[in-house]
């Protein structure tokens, strides 16, 4: 019992100076000589567990999401009692929407701009983090959507460039995660599918899949689906339903007025321009943003140099793919 | 970190620089922890969340009388953990077959073999839940002896007995299944 109960100890104070001192096996083994055989396939286990242990991580989206939902909640309850003058009976995923706008655009406002500057290593980056997803929440089509992104990874490449000269490797990997999931989301967004300049699909893709594909279960539906279920028997439904028998009648209702057809040429040549404008940003970032990290790699610390190479590449693939999907021949 | 008990005090207060100082330093930990009792990664994702969502909203009961604020919120997380496994039932102990488990195999293998995460979560879930506990919280919670004793609500001497327990059958375990794999190739 009693030698047990020393074995326990001395396992423990191994345990202890591995993992948290970088101490080697040998070197705990040096010290018990005793126990070494009995200690040394019990620390290889538990060092080759907690070295799998150590790589079990959230993913980032998972992260991002966590992050917006937990400020969210925090600035709710902090706004609470002023809340409660609003209180009009409205569906609870209203309010949290409308309590999330007021939160972060106007009572929170003051965090959120303070937060505007803050960089992944600052308490209040999540904050500036929840605010670009309330951002994309509320920017309803593709094209806006994929404009927003580009924005976005724009800010991501600053802050890698200055995770860089702080030297924290791990802040420019996650940071360059997530430029990449936004690079990934322009290519999905301003893929053809996505956005068609035509006119008869424009409605359809502006509304529909970008935002229910873009939030999450739990944000998505007072958001995408309230507009989807309006918009889609009224405009298309219904009157083919009502007027079919009506053989005449069908052709008038399919085709659009002269005015109509004016105002929908025009939607779609401002998208064209807007695709355009986009591609042409994007051209630019890919340039300065990867020639910018690649500048950086030259004075960046050594043990920060892997971290910023993985985020050229990142840049480099990511721009690359999102200026294919936007129909820009490599 | 920052004097955790005066971040604690100022997150009660709903400070939220001192909120998401005490998020970001535990949201990873509680992850893993989660991550290792359930033995799934994906469901893990949820209740962790839930675990701070619960922590915000009862940060105002927390009193800091000798209890770290760290096994407040290991807390949380196990009856979180504790309520999902009641409601899905998914968990049953698996003893650990202990003819399969020869410690005859090679002692190398192992250690050289890199162990895959799918196979550690597999292999935890073949422990008793306080050594299961055990190995959450000092690997995944990265959490010293007397603070796990303190969350389990045991002596040091006893999680120290525990700990030694489950690396032994962690290891039978994964030996177990490296002797399968070589069988099978």
């Amino acid at each position: 019992m009693k030698k047990s109960r020393e074995f326990n100890n001395i396992l423990d104070e191994c345990l202890e100076t591995l993992l948290t001192k970088g101490a080697t096996i040998e070197q705990c083994l040096q010290r018990f000589p005793k126990h070494a055989d009995e200690l040394k396939p019990l620390l290889e286990t538990a060092l080759a567990a907690n070295k799998q242990v150590s790589a079990i991580q959230p993913s980032p989206d998972f992260r991002d999401r966590a992050r917006y939902q937990f400020y969210s909640a925090l600035q709710e309850m902090e706004h609470k009692k002023s809340r409660a003058f609003f209180s009009w009976g409205w569906q609870p995923r209203w309010a949290t929407v409308v309590a999330i706008v007021l939160v972060l655009f106007v009572a929170g406002g003051s965090t959120a701009a303070a937060a505007s500057g803050s960089m992944p290593d600052d308490p209040l980056y999540p904050v500036k983090l929840a605010t670009e997803q309330v951002q994309l929440a509320f920017t309803f089509s593709s094209l806006g959507k994929a404009e927003l992104y580009a924005k976005l990874a724009e800010k991501r490449v600053d802050e890698i460039a200055f995770m860089a000269s702080k030297n924290k490797p791990e802040q420019i990997e996650r940071t360059a995660q997530r430029l990449d999931t936004y690079l990934t989301k322009i290519a999905v967004l301003s893929s053809p599918q996505e956005v068609t300049p035509g006119v008869a699909m424009a409605p359809a893709v502006e509304e529909a899949p970008a935002t229910e594909e873009e939030l999450a279960p739990e944000e998505a539906p007072a958001v995408a689906q309230a507009p989807l279920a309006e918009q889609a028997p009224a405009a298309q439904q219904v009157p083919a339903v009502e007027q079919a028998p009506a053989a005449e009648q069908a052709p008038v209702e399919e085709q659009p007025s002269v005015a109509e057809q004016a105002k929908a040429g025009k939607e779609a040549e401002g998208k064209v321009d807007r695709r355009a404008k986009l591609e042409e940003t994007l051209e630019n970032q890919a340039k300065n943003n990867t020639d910018r990290l690649r500048a950086l790699l030259e004075t960046a610390p050594e043990s920060a140099k892997p971290a910023l190479e993985k985020a050229i590449d990142v840049s480099e693939t990511g721009y690359e793919k999102a200026l294919k999907s936007l129909g820009k021949k490599p | 970190m920052q004097d955790e008990e005066s971040l604690v005090q100022r997150a009660k207060q709903r400070d939220q620089e001192a909120f998401a100082k005490l998020y970001e330093e535990y949201f990873d930990r509680i992850y893993r922890y989660i991550a290792l009792k359930i033995g799934d990664k994906v469901e893990a994702e949820d209740m962790t969340q839930q675990v701070f969502l619960n922590a915000l909203q009862s940060i105002s009961s927390f009193k800091w009388k000798g209890i770290p604020f760290s096994a407040w919120l290991y807390r949380i997380a196990h009856n979180q953990v504790v309520d999902h496994l009641r409601k899905t039932k998914k968990r049953v102990a698996v003893p650990i077959d202990e003819s399969r488990a020869s410690s005859d195999s090679n002692p190398q293998l192992m250690a050289e073999q890199s162990l895959d995460i799918e196979q550690l979560l597999s292999a935890t879930q073949r422990l008793t839940e306080a050594q299961r506990q055990v190995i959450s919280l000092r690997f995944a919670g990265e959490l010293s002896i007397a603070q796990v004793a303190k969350i389990m609500g045991k002596s040091q001497g006893a999680v120290k007995a525990l700990q030694h327990s489950a690396i032994v059958a962690l290891r039978k375990t994964l030996l177990a299944g490296t002797d399968e794999e070589v069988q099978r190739i």
